[in-house]
């Protein structure tokens, strides 16, 4: 229930009494100042730099070859079919691997919701891949499942004549996001948990006694519940996935071709393995712009769900 | 419709403790508005919820027209409920929590939105349909719980402390709602309080329960006018009747040093059950209040509540041969001879003031000292 009270009028402030507010304020703002300041150099002069670098033609094989050229880069970048494939696998490797995680975490949390011996215990081995340095985790499916001759997935799935196929090259974005889904399944899983938890028990009783049947239940309450985490969920995976480079250094190197690759690991392919700095530089800023844009849309959404908390 | 019955029916927790609700019986007549009633951890919130199909029903039975509801899930037994927090649905509209249950029935769109109309009405809820739920008031959500109950017409309302999250004025405007609606839509009903006055003025009939066990089932005034033992005589009535622990005597009991007679078949019935202590209980409208020194038990007042209408004096008892002026060793309300008095507002009493009470013969109640079973 929203009351809305009258609050009280402050009294018109003196201006000595307004300056000895600002004061106070900067006594209190002070012992932040280093960290701002160190934020500020760390992330956003880096960022000036590369805008200055990304209206320059530099290639690091040709010394010497340094010279501002204006938005060409630019120009390059938005004809260049490759970084548009690049770009179109991102977004499926972000939103591939969000949406399958964010489904199987529901489902897993809806079945630990439940009171079962050892439910602590299947908690926690459930959330272990979380805690898995995603290096390590990538290496893992690279090697102990994917491996054409030695791999897990092939020996369970030999008899059904699954042999010796290489998955990684055959399938490379699906074995990037099965190993991200693997990596990510337990964080959604984490957010869903808490979002049952939160859920008035008397709820679920009502629907019940009005005569809902489980799927019922489910559908009509649970899930319009859950909303705003699975809101959540997606829109942080979402933020973190878009920059995932680990895995697919791991396991496909972005290949074949750039099959696998996306934005964040093309750029650094043309940076540090072209050397081709104006152009990786201005990929990079057409990503940070791209990705602020889409991240500030998805937080304004969670802040709305979640500031109309749903009371009652 | 129909009548509702607990058939020695138990619920128990944990195998081996005490049962939260131990072999209750209750029948329910068809129509009737029974109360449930008792102090927190009485069972009566547990006894509710096994009908409802929320508690399993670990002996016993409980039967709804004549159906044993033992293994049959909430949803099939075709019982409405208001929850003491409402538990509305917080994402669907008023309306769409009222048409919740006819949808789930399978009633078509239109049929289900004529129901809550009517429902609406009855209600006066009708201009709050389109809102959500966290737009109302407590005591309009209280009414979309109940909105949600009667569209369906079930064929017993089950209320779970409906009224105990709103505020005094309005729990009382409300209480007599849902009485009226109760009486207009003529279906069994089955009310869970712990505040007796609630239990007093709704049901037409009141369970008492205490530790998981019936009390007493009788009507409101049978229960005032005959508490069935101790229990009920404490819980029932506010303030609540005065009881103490009085020796007997030849002709009666002594109480604080004074003989009340009693008459002769109550001697002759206290005399079969070889007793030498009765415990005593009076209720606070049942004394004579006379100035100090007249014929009486003499007390000194040490509170007194001024209500208006009637005035309540909280005083202690004294032996004839007592002495009350020390002033600092009594605690209101503890203790063998603290003494509720109800009399007429006004009245002029101070508090420190010495009196002199007699209590009418017809208001005693005697119960067994040990077992507490009226006698």
């Amino acid at each position: 229930m929203t009351v809305t009270e009258a609050t009280p009028q402050a009294p018109p402030e003196r201006p000595a009494e307004r300056g000895n507010a600002r004061k106070e304020g900067w006594i209190r703002r002070a012992p932040l100042l280093p960290a701002l300041i160190f934020t500020i150099i760390v992330t956003q002069l880096p960022f000036l730099v590369t805008i200055w670098y990304s209206l320059q033609s530099w290639n690091l094989v040709r010394p010497g070859s340094q010279r501002f050229v204006g938005l060409e880069n630019y120009a390059t970048v938005f004809t260049d079919s490759q970084f548009r494939g690049v770009a179109l696998n991102s977004i499926i490797l972000t939103l591939g691997a969000v949406f399958i995680a964010m489904i199987l975490g529901l489902a897993i949390a809806l079945l630990l919701n439940r009171a079962f011996v050892g439910r602590g215990i299947v908690r926690t081995l459930i959330i272990t891949p979380f805690l898995i340095t995603p290096v390590a985790g990538a290496l893992l499916w690279k090697t102990v499942m994917f491996d054409p001759t030695y791999g897990l997935v092939n020996f369970v799935l030999g008899p059904f004549g699954a042999d010796q196929t290489d998955w990684i090259s055959t399938f490379p974005r699906a074995a990037v996001i099965v190993a991200l889904v693997w990596q990510w399944t337990p964080f959604m899983m984490l957010l869903i948990l808490a979002g049952l938890g939160s859920q008035p028990a008397e709820v679920l009783e009502a629907a019940r006694m009005d005569g809902a049947n489980g799927f019922a239940v489910f559908r009509e309450v649970t899930l319009p519940h859950l909303r705003r985490f699975i809101e959540l969920g997606v829109v942080l995976g979402a933020i973190y996935l878009v920059n995932t480079f680990d895995t697919i250094y791991m396991m496909t190197q972005g290949g074949p071709g750039t099959a696998s690759a996306n934005l964040p690991f093309y750029i650094y392919q043309r940076a540090f393995l072209g050397f081709d700095i104006g152009e990786s530089a201005a990929m990079g800023v057409v990503t940070v712009v791209a990705t602020i844009i889409v991240a500030t849309l998805a937080l304004r959404l969670i802040f709305r769900s979640f500031s109309a908390a749903e009371e009652a | 419709m129909a009548d509702v019955v607990f058939d020695q029916a138990s619920r128990i927790y944990t195998a081996g403790a005490k049962p939260a609700v131990d072999r209750l019986d209750l029948t329910v007549s068809d129509g009737e508005f029974v109360v449930l009633v008792g102090p927190s951890g009485s069972g009566k919130s547990t006894a509710l919820r096994m009908l409802a199909g929320l508690e399993e029903i670990d002996g016993g039975s409980i039967r709804i027209d004549g159906e044993n509801m033992v293994g049959v899930s909430s949803k099939d037994r075709d019982i409405a409920m208001v929850f003491q927090n409402y538990a509305l649905y917080p994402n669907k509209t008023v309306g769409e929590n009222m048409a919740f249950p006819l949808k789930m029935a399978g009633v078509e769109k239109s049929a289900r939105a004529e129901k809550v109309r009517e429902a609406a009405a009855i209600l006066g809820l009708t201009d709050y349909l389109d809102r959500k739920p966290r737009a109302l008031s407590g005591g309009q959500r209280q009414r979309v719980a109940m909105g949600r109950a009667i569209v369906r017409e079930p064929r017993v309302f089950l209320m779970d402390e409906p009224l105990s999250n709103l505020d005094a004025k309005m729990r009382v405007s409300t209480r007599t709602e849902i009485a009226a609606l109760q009486r207009r839509l003529g279906v069994t009903t089955v009310y869970v309080t712990h505040d007796q006055v609630e239990a007093m003025t709704m049901g037409d009939r009141v369970a008492l329960l205490a530790d998981g066990k019936l009390q007493q089932f009788a009507t409101p005034a049978d229960l005032y006018d005959r508490p069935a033992n101790a229990f009920v005589a404490g819980f029932i009535g506010s303030p609540a009747m005065n009881l103490f622990t009085v020796p007997l005597t030849e002709r009666g009991v002594r109480l604080a040093g004074h003989e009340l007679a009693l008459p002769r078949d109550v001697r002759a019935t206290l005399g079969t059950h070889q007793i030498t202590e009765v415990t005593l209980g009076i209720r606070p409208e049942q004394w004579t209040v006379t100035d100090s020194g007249t014929e009486g038990i003499p007390a000194r007042v040490d509170v007194v509540e001024e209500l208006g209408s009637d005035a309540f004096l909280y005083g202690t008892l004294a032996e004839s041969t007592g002495d009350l002026s020390d002033d600092s060793a009594v605690l209101t309300g503890s203790g063998q001879d603290a003494v509720v008095v109800r009399t007429g507002g006004r009245s002029g009493t101070r508090r420190g003031d010495r009196i002199a009470l007699t209590p009418s013969v017809e208001g005693l109640h005697l119960f067994h000292p040990e077992s507490g079973e009226r006698l």
